[in-house]
C-alpha cells in the first residue's frame, strides 16, 4: 500500500525534475545535505539514468555540523555530483531572520546572476509550513528574488510557468506533494544515504537540519529509519519545532520567502 | 495507500477554509501547536477562534479573513487518505481556484444556508468549472445550518434548486450527495449531529469515504507517451511519460505530429531497464532510428489506432480574462499561436447559450481554434491529458479549454 503511494509521488517528482531540465536553459539545485534535498538528488538520478545533470549548491556559512560537511564530501564522490560550495559570511550577532534571510540569499543571488541560472530546484514540502503549502511547483521570482505571492501564475494540467521577466528566475519544487513520513518511507525503500545527525545519539536527534546556531536537537530514541517512522506516526510536535527562525514572529516565514529565502 | 484529492468549491465566505480546519481538528490530524497558533492569531485579530486560519497562512488572508491562494492539507479517515485542496472563493481569484481544483478527483461544494447567502453565481460557476476540470463525484455541503436553527425545509430547498442545475450542466445526479452541516460548530462532519435528527443520510466524511470507495477509474488501453524532450545520450532516444496504455520492447509506434514510425528497442523506466512500462511511468525510449530535433510536446502512440494530428480543434472555453486577437494556447510543452473563432457564448451560471458574440470574463464558450501548426489533441473524455489546454492573450493567462 505504501509503495503504491510512494511510486505515485516518485513519478510526479521525476516528471517535474525532467520538465525543469528540459524547459529551462541553465538550472541548479540547492543541497543542504538534509533529508529532503538528498531525496531530491536521488530522484534526479532516477530521472536521468543515474547522473545528476545540473550543479548542486551548498550555501555554507561555515557553521554547519561537522557530520554535514563529511556527508557532503562522501555523497559528492559516490554520486559524482557537481557540488558547488558558496561561502556566506556570518556575523556572530546575527540570528534567525537576518542570518537566513540576508546572509544566505546574498551569496545565492551573486552566484545565480554570475552564472545565468534561470531555474533553481528547491526541495520544500507543503506539510512543513503553511506558507510553503501555498507554493506552485514552478514559481517565478523577479530580479530582486522577490516572490509575488499575491499574483501567482496559473498552474494546471502539466503546464508549468515558463514565461520569465527578463532577469528573474523560477523556483522549482518537485517535492511539494511529499510529507515528512513519505520522505522517510522512501529513504528506507530506496536506501537513500542519510546524514547521521537524524539518528539518535545520547537520547537526542535532529528532525530538521539547519546550521549549528539555530537548530536544536529533540529528545528522541529513534536510532534508525524504522524508529523514526514509528516516532512520526505518534508525535504531536511540528517538524520544524527545533528551528529558531520560524518562531521569531508569526509571519517571519512569509517575509523570508517573499525576500527570496528557500 | 493512494491519496484521494478533494477540492473545496463555493462562494467566498461560505466556509471552505473553516470546513477543512474543522475536519483537521476533529480527525486529530493537526498538531496542537498549529491549533494554538490559529487561536492566538484569532485572538490578536479580536475575533472568535477561526479554524480556517490553520490553512490561511498569509498575513493578508488572516487579517481580511479570505483565502487568496490555493493550499492543501491531508488527513486519513477510516484508512483512506484524503488531500483537501482549499481554493479562494472570490471571483477575481478564479485563476488560483482553477489551479488548485485541477488536481482533484472529488469535490465538496459549500453552499451557505444562512439568511441572505444561499446559492450564488459563484457557487454555480465553480460547479461548471468542476465539470470542465473532469471532477465526477460531488458532495454538496449545505453549511451554516446552525445559523438557521437547523431548518430542514431550507436544506430541502437548496437541494432541489441545485439538483436541477447539476443535471443541466451534465453531472450525473447520482454522483452528487447533499449533507447539511455546520463547519463552524462541527455538525455532521465526523459525527452525526444531534441537532438534525431529521437527517438520516451520511456524515460529510462518510459521504466522502463512500464516493472514494465507489469511484471507478477509467483505464484507456491505447498507448500514448507524452514526449518531454530528446535523450541526452542518444540520437535515437526520447524522454517522456506514459499517459495511458502500455509500451513494450519490440512494439511498433508512431511519433506525432511528425509521423515517424519506429520500433521500440529499449525502455528505461526511472533508472531501470525494463521490458514494458505503464500509465504514470516516466520513461526513456530508445528507437531504431533518429528522432527529430524538435520533439518536445510530441506524442508516441501505437501504430494502429493513433490519433490524427490537426491544426484545428473544437473546444469548450472558460474565460478568465477577455481576450483579443493575440492569443496562444499552451498544452503539454507546446506553445502555439492560434486564432479563436467563437461559435457560441455560454453563461456558466445557467449552462445555457446566450446571444453575445464574444465571451466576457467569467463566461464560457464553444470555439473553433485554428493553430499555427499541427498538434496532437484528443477528446478530453478519451485521453484527458491530450484534451485540455491553457489560453493566453497578450502573454497573460486568459482561460482554460477542453476538447469536446
Amino acid at each position: 500500500m505504501i509503495m503504491q503511494e510512494l511510486k505515485k509521488l516518485e513519478n510526479k517528482s521525476v516528471f517535474i525534475i525532467r520538465e525543469a531540465k528540459l524547459n529551462f536553459k541553465n538550472i541548479a539545485a540547492l543541497w543542504s545535505m538534509g533529508k529532503d534535498s538528498t531525496t531530491m538528488l536521488s530522484l534526479a538520478r532516477k530521472a536521468f539514468k543515474g547522473k545528476v545533470p545540473f550543479p548542486v549548491i551548498h550555501i555554507d556559512n561555515g557553521i554547519d555540523f561537522p557530520e554535514t560537511y563529511e556527508f557532503r564530501e562522501e555523497l559528492t564522490k559516490k554520486w559524482n555530483l557537481d557540488t558547488i560550495v558558496l561561502k556566506s559570511k556570518i556575523k556572530s550577532e546575527m540570528s534567525g531572520f537576518a542570518c537566513c534571510g540576508e546572509n544566505k540569499t546574498v551569496a545565492l543571488k551573486k552566484f545565480m546572476n554570475d552564472n545565468g541560472i534561470d531555474g533553481l530546484i528547491v526541495s520544500i514540502r507543503r506539510d512543513e509550513h503553511g506558507i510553503r503549502a501555498k507554493e506552485r511547483y514552478v514559481s517565478p521570482r523577479n530580479e530582486k528574488f522577490e516572490w509575488n505571492y499575491k499574483d501567482q501564475p496559473a498552474e494546471l494540467w502539466n503546464n508549468y510557468s515558463s514565461k520569465l521577466d527578463k532577469k528573474g528566475h523560477v523556483r522549482i519544487h518537485p517535492l511539494l506533494d511529499w510529507n515528512e513520513i513519505d520522505i522517510w518511507n522512501y529513504v528506507k525503500a530506496e536506501k537513500v544515504p542519510m546524514n547521521p545527525l537524524y539518528f539518535s545519539r545520547n537520547g537526542y536527534r535532529y528532525r530538521s537540519l539547519g546550521c549549528t546556531h539555530c537548530t536544536v536537537a529533540l529528545k528522541s530514541e529513534a536510532k534508525n529509519i524504522d524508529d523514526i517512522i514509528k516516532e512520526l506516526e505518534t508525535t504531536s510536535a511540528e517538524e520544524r519545532s527545533g528551528r529558531q527562525q520560524d518562531k521569531e514572529k508569526e509571519y517571519v516565514m512569509e517575509k523570508l520567502r517573499a525576500l527570496g529565502y528557500m | 495507500m493512494i491519496v484521494k484529492n478533494v477540492t473545496l468549491l463555493g462562494h467566498k465566505d461560505h466556509g471552505k477554509s473553516t470546513l477543512i480546519g474543522q475536519m483537521l481538528i476533529q480527525t486529530k490530524t493537526v498538531t496542537q501547536d498549529r491549533i494554538n497558533e490559529a487561536k492566538k492569531i484569532s485572538e490578536n485579530l479580536g475575533r472568535p477562534f477561526e479554524p480556517g486560519f490553520i490553512l490561511d497562512s498569509f498575513s493578508e488572508e488572516r487579517e481580511n479573513a479570505m483565502t487568496i491562494d490555493t493550499t492543501r492539507a491531508e488527513l486519513t479517515y477510516k484508512g483512506l487518505a484524503f488531500e483537501f485542496i482549499d481554493v479562494p472563493g472570490h471571483e477575481e481569484l478564479i485563476k488560483n481556484m482553477i489551479s488548485g481544483a485541477s488536481y482533484a478527483e472529488f469535490a465538496v461544494l459549500l453552499v451557505s444556508a444562512a439568511p441572505e447567502e444561499g446559492i450564488r453565481d459563484q457557487t454555480k460557476r465553480h460547479l461548471f468549472l468542476a465539470r470542465m476540470l473532469g471532477i465526477k463525484k460531488l458532495i454538496v455541503a449545505v453549511n451554516k445550518m446552525d445559523m438557521i436553527k437547523y431548518d430542514q425545509e431550507a436544506f430541502n430547498g437548496i437541494t432541489a434548486d441545485l439538483s436541477s442545475f447539476i443535471r443541466n450542466i451534465g453531472f450525473d445526479e447520482g454522483n452528487a450527495t447533499f449533507v447539511p452541516i455546520s463547519a463552524y460548530s462541527g455538525d455532521n462532519i465526523l459525527e452525526k449531529s444531534a441537532n438534525m435528527q431529521w437527517y438520516t443520510g451520511r456524515t460529510l466524511l462518510d459521504a466522502l469515504y463512500d464516493s472514494a470507495e465507489s469511484a471507478e477509474s477509467n483505464v484507456n488501453p491505447s498507448l500514448r507517451v507524452l514526449v518531454q524532450g530528446k535523450s541526452f545520450d542518444s540520437e535515437n532516444g526520447i524522454m517522456g511519460k506514459v499517459l495511458c496504455g502500455e509500451v513494450k520492447v519490440g512494439t511498433r509506434v508512431v511519433a506525432l505530429p511528425e509521423s515517424r514510425n519506429y520500433t521500440v528497442k529499449e525502455i528505461v523506466s526511472q533508472g531501470e531497464q525494463v521490458q514494458s512500462a505503464h500509465a504514470g511511468d516516466n520513461v526513456d525510449l530508445e528507437f531504431d532510428g533518429k528522432v527529430d530535433e524538435e520533439v518536445r510536446g510530441s506524442v508516441v502512440a501505437d501504430e494502429t489506432g493513433a490519433p490524427s494530428p490537426s491544426d484545428e480543434i473544437i473546444g469548450k472555453l472558460f474565460v478568465t480574462k477577455r481576450f483579443n486577437g493575440n492569443t496562444l494556447i499552451k498544452a503539454n510543452g507546446n506553445e502555439m499561436r492560434c486564432k479563436i473563432n467563437i461559435e457560441q457564448v455560454i453563461d456558466p451560471t445557467t449552462g445555457n447559450a446566450i446571444k453575445d458574440s464574444k465571451p466576457e470574463e467569467l463566461q464560457a464558450a464553444i470555439a473553433n481554434i485554428k493553430l499555427e501548426k499541427k498538434a496532437v489533441f484528443e477528446k478530453s473524455e478519451k485521453v484527458p491529458e491530450l484534451g485540455r489546454f491553457l489560453v493566453y492573450s497578450d502573454n497573460e493567462f486568459a482561460g482554460i479549454g477542453i476538447v469536446e
